[in-house]
């Protein structure tokens, strides 16, 4: 007990002294930064942290370009400081899946348009530049990654089971869900104790994320009952029926040791996943091809960089940002952290279209521009995130659990129904 | 104390009134006061001015950044028929039960065993303290690999004693035993040294006393040291209440996805989530912090219920005494 209540009085203090030594700061300095101080939050992998250097040196006679990586949940501590109205950081990086949230509240940004964003907007992927602006037309964010979706495969287990294993030959050969499916099957016959995929959202979100339409519409309809994610639930519904499912849990060391072990051969995921593969399997170096995801191409993944109110020199935050995330500077950003970047011109340039060993020597890029290049616009709801979990969370009950799938249909609406109702979206 | 009935006691305080006076006695004490202000102003704007921001926090709708809007007791009635909260403290219940009884149980023994040890007293306990001291994300992350299906050491056990595979981390009861696991363990020692200091202030004459009477060694548990020990067992009880009913780390370490899925959904059919798991996933997965307010108000609800419990327990037990 003393050592707890020891624990809890140190940590007051020190929560004390940083609550003094801010409050000193904040009244010399009641939002944002001074002129000559430039300060840019993004987190660890969000920016090319060599790109961030040349910036600070580049711009080093005009602004102190100050980039702080902010660790922990992210958004929460953007929030906070942002409803604070004190040390409001100048540029702030946005995450693609909170987007939505941040769009309602366009007043707390700088419309970008002001700056001259719409010259630049040829250069930027259409889709991505959509997600950016808010129901007023106000453009928030401006582009950093994206996160293409493709068909990452082994090709040695493909071929001992008798599939297509060239990339070109897999992209068309199983170009849409059932000719996936039917190859899963015929891959779970030859290639004891395999699994085509390793668990029902891998169907189920990238075929919503293959669709133009979501969860909420713009005018706060809810659409998660329509035939796009009705669809979406089908299929997976389907995959479970014909056993293509493993029972591997994504993320722990039993899905490592099933991939490296070639018992999960094929994985649906974003550019970025690449980066988890040779991170966690790096033995199965030089087996791993790309090809196009089944049913489309899809997006997951990927952020922006916004210019908040608090900015006292817009134009040449704008200045800064416009030049870390230029075509040149993206594909810098490829190959040092992995981020996949939204101009096209990035896509031919020599860095990105060398080949990689990890995946046998093929040009990743041959089966990456093109599908993030194809990825369809759609509509990020604030509501999305919300209405969006109890049917990922029924999905997953009939995915793991094996629960009846109407009976688990019924569920979710009636769930949405009253989150719907709660949030004022009408059902 | 201005209570009118004890007629015979004003003359003998009379003298003394005055240097009690509350308005000098304040002002006399005033370095006192300095000296723990400190306490009382962080506590002021760290705990009691969030806690009332809260409250009325969970009158409105916000979505974090924009404006407030003011929606009366609307949060309130949705919580009260809100399956999902509900679902949430029943998790919450069992996880802890699955977690406390089997730790006391532990505790006890482990400390008894302390007690009696000759060498190595303080090696034993710092050993025993670890635990507590080790970062959670750290020791979920381990159990996570300990509690996963083809590889762990958990289903290694079960199919060494001839026993099948369990899914642990993707079936709703495998899920709650694997967090109770984890707390069992982080606690045990903890709880094994207050256990242990409860056990060094009874006085060995009661033992000697027993051992003369002819009782032998679980008769002189049972009927010495487990009595003697009430009020420990009390405090123990209350601290893992109200941390066992705080969970939120051990499940959200333990059942998080890397695909780009809530970390606060708890795994297959909510098994894992817990409440303030909850209302962490309302707050800052659906930007709902009117909402995310009225549930922390909830949780606080039924804390209170439970202490309350606990103490009556406690007090009943007394009585009986």
């Amino acid at each position: 007990m003393l050592s707890r209540r020891g624990l809890l009085h140190a940590g007051l203090a020190g929560t004390a002294a940083t609550a003094l030594g801010g409050l000193a700061s904040g009244c010399a300095v009641p939002t944002g930064s001074t002129g000559r101080n430039m300060v840019l939050w993004y987190w660890s992998g969000g920016l090319s942290p060599k790109v961030v250097d040349e910036a600070k040196a580049r711009y080093d006679s005009t602004v102190n370009l100050q980039a702080v990586q902010i660790g922990g949940y992210y958004r929460s501590k953007l929030l906070t400081t942002m409803t604070g109205r004190a040390h409001v950081p100048d540029i702030a990086g946005l995450k693609g899946e909170d987007m939505a949230s941040y769009l309602p509240n366009s007043s707390q940004f700088v419309d970008l348009r002001t700056l001259g964003a719409d010259r630049l907007k040829s250069q930027y992927l259409d889709w991505k530049w959509q997600q950016g602006v808010a129901d007023d037309g106000t453009l928030i964010g401006f582009p950093i990654d994206v996160g293409p979706v493709v068909h990452f495969y082994q090709s040695d287990v493909f071929e001992k089971a008798g599939l297509p294993y060239e990339p070109e030959d897999v992209s068309k050969e199983m170009g849409t869900w059932e000719q996936y499916f039917a190859a899963g099957e015929r891959l779970q016959k030859r290639i004891k104790g395999s699994s085509l995929l390793i668990d029902i959202m891998a169907v189920y979100d990238n075929s919503v994320n293959q669709g133009a339409k979501r969860y909420v519409d713009k005018d706060k309809n809810f659409i998660g009952d329509q035939e796009h994610v009705r669809t979406a639930w089908e299929r997976a519904v389907e995959a479970k029926r014909r056993g293509l499912l493993s029972s591997i849990v994504s993320g722990t060391p039993d899905a490592n040791s099933a991939t490296e072990n070639g018992k999960l051969p094929s994985q649906l995921g974003a550019s970025w996943a690449a980066g988890d593969l040779k991170l966690n399997v790096p033995k199965t170096k030089g087996k791993w091809r790309v090809a196009n995801c089944p049913g489309g191409p899809a997006n997951s993944g990927g952020s922006f960089l916004a210019i908040t109110k608090a900015c006292r020199e817009p134009e040449r935050a704008f200045e800064i940002i416009t030049w870390v995330l230029n075509s040149a500077n993206q594909a810098q950003g490829f190959v040092d952290a992995g981020l996949f970047p939204s101009t096209p011109a990035s896509y031919e340039m020599k860095a990105l279209r060398a080949p990689d060993e990890f995946f046998g020597g093929q040009i990743t890029m041959d089966v990456l521009g093109p599908a993030a290049e194809n990825i369809p616009v759609a509509y990020n709801s604030p509501y999305d995130v919300a209405l969006r979990q109890p049917i990922v969370d029924e999905i997953k009950n009939v995915g793991a659990l094996g629960k009846d799938p109407k009976k688990a249909w019924s569920d979710a609406m009636s769930k949405c129904r009253r989150i719907a109702d709660h949030l004022g979206v009408s059902f | 104390m201005a209570t009118a009935p004890t007629v015979d006691k004003p003359p003998a305080v009379a003298p003394e009134a005055p240097a009690v006076h509350p308005k000098k006695g304040v002002l006399s004490h005033w370095r006192l006061y300095l000296a723990i202000s400190p306490f009382y102003l962080l506590f002021l704007s760290f705990g009691l001015i969030p806690v009332g921001f809260s409250l009325y926090l969970s009158f409105h709708r916000w979505d974090g950044l924009g404006s407030m809007e003011f929606a009366g007791l609307s949060q309130y009635q949705y919580l009260l028929s809100d399956t999902e909260f509900w679902g949430s403290i029943g998790n919450t219940i069992v996880i802890w039960a699955l977690a406390t009884f089997p730790m006391i149980a532990l505790a006890m023994v482990t400390a008894v065993m302390l007690n009696s040890a000759v060498r190595f007293k303080n090696v034993y306990r710092f050993a025993y303290f670890l635990p507590n001291v080790t970062s959670v994300v750290a020791v979920a992350i381990i159990f996570g690999s300990v509690f996963s299906t083809n590889f762990g050491l958990a289903n290694a056990l079960l199919q060494a004693i001839g026993l099948d595979q369990v899914a642990w981390l993707n079936t709703p009861w495998g899920i709650k035993v694997a967090i109770g696991t984890l707390m069992t363990w982080q606690w045990t020692g903890y709880n094994a040294i207050i256990f242990l200091a409860g056990l060094q202030t009874i006085p060995g004459e009661l033992y000697e006393a027993a051992r003369m009477d002819g009782a032998g060694p679980v008769q002189t548990f049972f009927r010495i040291t487990l009595p003697l020990m009430r009020p420990v067992l009390l405090f123990v009880m209350v601290i893992s209440t109200v941390t066992g009913l705080q969970s939120f780390t051990e499940p959200q370490v333990l059942l998080q996805t890397t695909a780009n899925d809530s970390t606060f959904s708890g795994g297959p059919d909510h098994a894992g989530r817990t409440m303030v798991l909850y209302f962490f996933q309302q707050t800052f997965d659906n930007n709902d912090f009117g909402y995310g307010a009225a549930v922390a108000w909830g949780i606080f609800l039924v804390v209170v219920l439970f202490s309350i419990i606990n103490w009556r327990l406690v007090q009943r037990r007394d009585e009986e005494q």
